[in-house]
């Protein structure tokens, strides 16, 4: 009883649209709703604050000796993007799915001719949107702030530090996405974003200097481990891009450019990379095998 | 017995090495240095084998009665010269001396020689023979406003007291730094005038056994030790620029050393110095500005005796990786009205160690310090609690310097923060400023060109409009498929 | 339009559907009838390839698991209640769905007349009535005129009013050469706008038959209203369940549906177990759901 011999089994043609479009639609909702959403809103100021704190004192206690120029407020945004940036894309990429799958939106979403793999990317996508905006505000009016004070940094390192936070925030969406894949629940995947953003803005530091003091390290797996971490991995690659050197490291730096010289920067990329599309990879996995509600 | 020990082991290895390869290389060189026709068997050949003064120039000088000004026209000359009898020896324009690649170019072997305004270009490269684009062996000579281009050694006094070397730029060939030679080098020449030279990308410019030496505005780029003093007492540094080498400054077993109005940025190599002292006595640093190196100033045993205490006054020491770097051993320091701005460690103790014999004030005031966290309610300038530098981190990364790898991070100020909030882990502090400055001290020297703040200011104005550009377009996606398609 | 042969979905032990076979034609239109829990939903789902399961479910030929994009692109689906990001505005979600179904042009007035929701294009999702949102759900559905309608229960959470003028509706909307397919417990919704009806019982199809047969099945237009004290009310409909019968509550008492020559059984099977029976009387399945309504 093959399905070609019954009337019903007909094949009618169908048109759905082809995947990028549906990407697109599907990430211009998400990119609507975010930055429309308050917490974004809040990330977003709360970013603006510390970065226009630390360009405006930075720029007043190296600028008042006519210092400025040596790259000291360079040093505190990246802190203050490790600190926000990581936390902002990690929330937000874990409230993404399962907030809608307990809302009952994914159901009515994937009832319609989309597939998951383009959810997925679309929310990605939109999401990635929003972070970028976010992060070039703030740093754009770091820039700013940073002009009107005397000028303590080059453009150059501005224009590195944003593309660089930018791929941190991608990585950090990605592996908040398949914390919401995961979850069951919103509050737990925001919860389990939050936890995850602890461990790898103090934890494993902490847990690598208590390792290294312990074990006695060598540099090599000390580096190692550090490159791993996707938060230090961007920290490295933002002094490397500054200074073309990350000797200001210590020992384990030096161990780094001596071994590896030009294809440091490639190990960094490949770092963030990694932590970009693996997690990405595996959400989509599970998301495609996980039910709707 | 100790202290002899670093010359003489290389000139050992250096005499054994020549011993041993000499003979083996010389066919090889001989061969090379063909060029003067073999007839000639009488005429005097430098090491390289190159015949000397046989060009328009030697000949120029084989002429020249004692104490003539020679006057050389401009032009290209492939030879190699010496001065055996005191001239002057002036270019007329742009008279170039090529070495083709070999041997030493120009000697000095007489008293009160001039040599002036010449383009001395491509010696030999060979490191034993050290290949010099000016070998002096003579007293009262001035070499002033040379340029030295793709030389191995550039200028080297040898017992040549009483020299000046003036306005000459000197840079090196392009070689790995251990194949370089020094840009300048003194041997045992006192009272010698060093200044307005600018030498890069060479190996040292280094002083040996040199007394009374003046060095001042010179400036010294991508070189391996900016100056380097050996065994040479009575030295005035000043108002030199030494950036971009591996060290800045580096005095070793000398004494009666001023250092002065210099600035010494981006000294970055694996120690990277901004200025650094090894059993030096007697030194006095003022009034430098010692920014962005790995370690600003270093000491290692310095001062030597007791005779006097090592004077670090009114320099400003500015984000540097370290501002101060102590040896255990190291007291007798006076460390006053200086500014330690932003340094990512101001001061620290290599290893474990004490710094209660060198005092951070003198005359009741201190130093200033960006990270003093107290006040000054009768504004005399003092701060009213002493400064002592207590923090965890830094602590650990006296302890392992491999954690530099973490800096920067957020655990960073989480341990900062423990730290201050658990007084039972709180480490005992490194030093002690009595008298904290709350102002800066002003600064000797300019720290240079800040980046523009215009192109900063667009730099900020394109990322703020990328931010509305992804929120246009969010709206604006919605609105063409409506214009587009959507009949509202 | 769809055939499902074989379908079974479980989820842990629980069997949802099991062994569900049916195809429906160009055209025709089917009923999913049966009491809550009885697979309804799931089997819609698994239709629209929302859920894994075992056997196959093609529409249009094809098949919903491997190529669920596609199958998809022929379905419009209303859902019991539309959640959707309620902070869209009408015009937004409908531009939104367009894209997503591939329709280029839509006529926004006209969409929205179509589904008597004039002039509410500016509006935003969050405030729309209930009865509102299913129109607008229904103009997404509708959107790109999809050969196959797949309705879940639809007027579930609808008051009287609302619900009647959806199925009105509706019923202009299936005779136009649409295939349809629904979900619905409410015997008049069945009458109306079906022609055959499958019925399920706990994830097993009972009975497939024409929406005559329906009736006649229903007890030829009669309903039990058994007046009982509350206590014992889901106690007698476990009972009545477990004789095939389809009891639901109402407000005094418990309405079963009976079959022509068993009115009286269920009134024996209470007694049976000692479940008091204060007062009953026959109504029409009409008159039994506004009943209903008129309770809740």
């Amino acid at each position: 009883m093959s399905a070609a011999t019954l009337p019903s089994s007909d094949v009618i043609p169908a048109h759905a649209p082809g995947m990028i479009s549906n990407i697109l639609t599907l990430a211009w909702r998400e990119l609507r709703d975010a930055l429309r959403a308050r917490s974004f809103l809040l990330y977003s100021l709360a970013f603006l604050a510390l970065g226009l704190g630390v360009s405006y004192v930075s720029a007043a206690g190296t600028g008042s000796l006519g210092l400025s120029g040596f790259g000291r407020t360079t040093a505190g945004l990246i802190n203050i993007v490790l600190l926000v940036v990581p936390l902002m894309a990690l929330t937000t990429g874990a409230s993404a799915i399962a907030g809608d799958r307990e809302r009952g939106m994914l159901l009515f979403l994937l009832a319609q001719p989309v597939s998951r793999l383009e959810v997925v990317l679309g929310k990605f996508l939109g999401l990635s949107g929003a972070l970028i905006a976010c992060i070039t505000l703030g740093l754009g009016a770091c820039s700013l702030v940073l002009a009107w004070q005397g000028g303590a940094t080059e453009p150059r390192t501005m224009l590195w530090l944003a593309s660089l936070s930018v791929l941190l925030a991608l990585s950090m969406l990605s592996v908040g996405m398949l914390v919401s894949a995961l979850a069951r629940k919103a509050s737990v995947a925001v919860g389990t974003g939050v936890f995850l953003w602890l461990a790898l803005v103090f934890v494993t530091d902490l847990g690598i200097m208590a390792g290294t003091l312990a074990l006695r390290l060598p540099v090599r797996s000390l580096f190692f481990l550090t490159l791993s971490n996707p938060l230090q991995a961007f920290k490295m690659w933002a002094l490397h891009s500054i200074d073309a050197s990350i000797d200001v490291l210590g020992p384990a730096g030096l161990y780094a450019m001596d071994t590896y010289h030009d294809t440091l920067p490639w190990m960094f990329g490949t770092s963030l990379a990694a932590w970009i599309v693996l997690p990405l990879v595996a959400a989509a996995l599970i998301f495609r095998t996980r039910s709707p509600v | 017995m100790n202290a002899n020990r670093p010359i003489f082991a290389p000139l050992a290895l250096a005499c054994i090495v020549g011993a041993c390869i000499g003979p083996a290389i010389a066919p090889a060189l001989g061969q090379e240095a063909m060029r003067p026709p073999a007839e000639l068997r009488d005429a005097v050949r430098d090491s390289s084998g190159v015949e000397i003064n046989a060009g328009t120039i030697g000949q120029l000088i084989n002429a020249a009665q004692p104490g003539d000004v020679v006057r050389v026209p401009a032009g290209v000359y492939r030879e190699h010269i010496r001065i055996d009898k005191p001239l002057s020896l002036i270019a007329d324009g742009r008279a170039v001396i090529d070495g083709m690649s070999s041997g030493d170019i120009v000697e000095i072997t007489a008293s009160n020689v001039t040599f002036r305004g010449f383009i001395v270009r491509d010696t030999g490269i060979d490191l034993d023979k050290e290949n010099a684009a000016i070998r002096v062996l003579a007293d009262h000579a001035v070499i002033e406003n040379n340029t030295l281009e793709d030389i191995l050694f550039g200028i080297d006094l040898k017992q040549a007291p009483d020299a000046v070397v003036r306005g000459n730029l000197i840079g090196g060939k392009n070689l790995d730094i251990a194949r370089r030679g020094d840009g300048l080098r003194l041997w045992r020449s006192d009272r010698v005038l060093i200044e307005n030279n600018t030498i890069h990308d060479g190996r040292d410019a280094i002083l040996w056994y040199s007394q009374n030496v003046t060095v001042r505005n010179n400036t010294s780029r991508r070189c391996r030790y900016g100056f380097h003093l050996m065994y040479s007492d009575d030295v005035v540094m000043e108002n030199n620029e030494l950036t971009h080498n591996s060290v800045g400054i580096y005095l070793m077993y000398s004494k009666v050393v001023t250092i002065r109005g210099n600035r010494l940025l981006s000294n970055r190599g694996p120690s990277g110095y901004g200025i650094g002292l090894k059993e030096t006595d007697q030194f006095t640093i003022n009034d430098n500005l010692i920014a962005a190196n790995r370690a600003g100033i270093y000491l290692d045993g310095s001062p030597f005796t007791k005779l006097k205490p090592g004077d670090i006054s009114r320099n400003t020491i500015a984000c540097n990786d370290v501002g101060l770097t102590f040896l255990p051993s190291v007291k007798g320091n006076v460390i006053a009205a200086n500014n330690f701005v932003d340094n990512i460690e101001q001061v620290c103790v290599s290893g474990r160690g004490e710094l209660t014999g060198n005092d951070f004030a003198a005359a009741d005031r201190g130093n200033f310090w960006t990270d003093y966290a107290g006040y000054d309610a009768n504004a005399d300038g003092i701060g009213d609690f002493a400064h002592e530098s207590v923090t965890l981190f830094e602590n650990l990364l006296d302890r392992e310097p491999k954690l530099r790898l973490l800096l920067f991070s957020p655990a960073q100020q989480a341990i900062e923060f423990v730290g201050r909030a658990i007084p039972a882990i709180r480490p005992e502090p490194k030093f002690f400023d009595p008298a904290p400055l709350t102002k800066p001290v002003p600064l000797a020297t300019s720290a240079g060109v800040a980046p523009s703040r215009l192109s900063l200011a667009v730099c900020g104005l394109g990322l703020a409009s990328i931010a509305s550009l992804v929120y246009v377009s969010s709206r604006a996606f919605a609105h063409t498929t409506r214009r587009k398609g959507v009949v509202a | 339009m769809i055939r499902i042969d074989h379908l079974t979905k479980t989820f842990g032990k629980f069997t949802a559907a099991a062994d569900i076979s049916l195809s429906l034609a160009r055209g025709e239109s089917l009923a999913l009838w049966g009491s809550n829990g009885a697979g309804k939903t799931t089997i819609i789902r698994c239709v629209l390839g929302l859920l894994s399961f075992q056997g196959t479910i093609r529409v249009g030929g094809r098949d919903v698991a491997r190529d669920g994009k596609r199958a998809r692109s022929l379905i419009g689906y209303v859902p019991q209640e539309l959640a959707f990001y309620d902070d869209l505005r009408v015009w937004e979600a409908i531009t939104l769905f367009a894209r997503l179904k591939n329709v280029a042009r839509v006529d926004l007035d006209a969409t929205l007349d179509h589904v008597g929701i004039p002039d509410q294009g500016g509006k935003r999702i969050r405030e729309l009535s209930g009865g509102m949102k299913q129109r607008l759900a229904l103009a997404i559905a509708l959107l790109g005129d999809p050969p196959l309608l797949v309705l879940d229960e639809v007027t579930a959470s609808l008051d009287v009013c609302g619900r009647a003028e959806l199925v009105a509706l509706l019923g202009r909307l299936s005779g136009q050469g649409r295939s349809l397919l629904f979900a619905s417990h409410r015997a008049d919704e069945v009458t109306s706008l079906a022609q055959r009806v499958l019925m399920l019982d706990k994830g097993k199809a009972t009975a497939e038959v024409p929406v005559s047969q329906f009736v006649a099945r229903l007890g030829a237009g009669s309903v039990l209203h058994l007046h009982m004290p509350e206590p014992s009310r889901p106690i007698a409909i476990e009972l009545l369940r477990g004789h095939g019968f389809a009891p639901t509550l109402n407000g005094v008492g418990i309405l079963v549906p009976v079959p022509a020559t068993q009115k009286a059984v269920p009134l024996r099977l209470l007694a049976e177990a000692r479940l008091s029976v204060d007062d009953f009387e026959l109504l029409s399945p009409r008159d039994a759901s506004l009943s209903q309504e008129n309770h809740a």
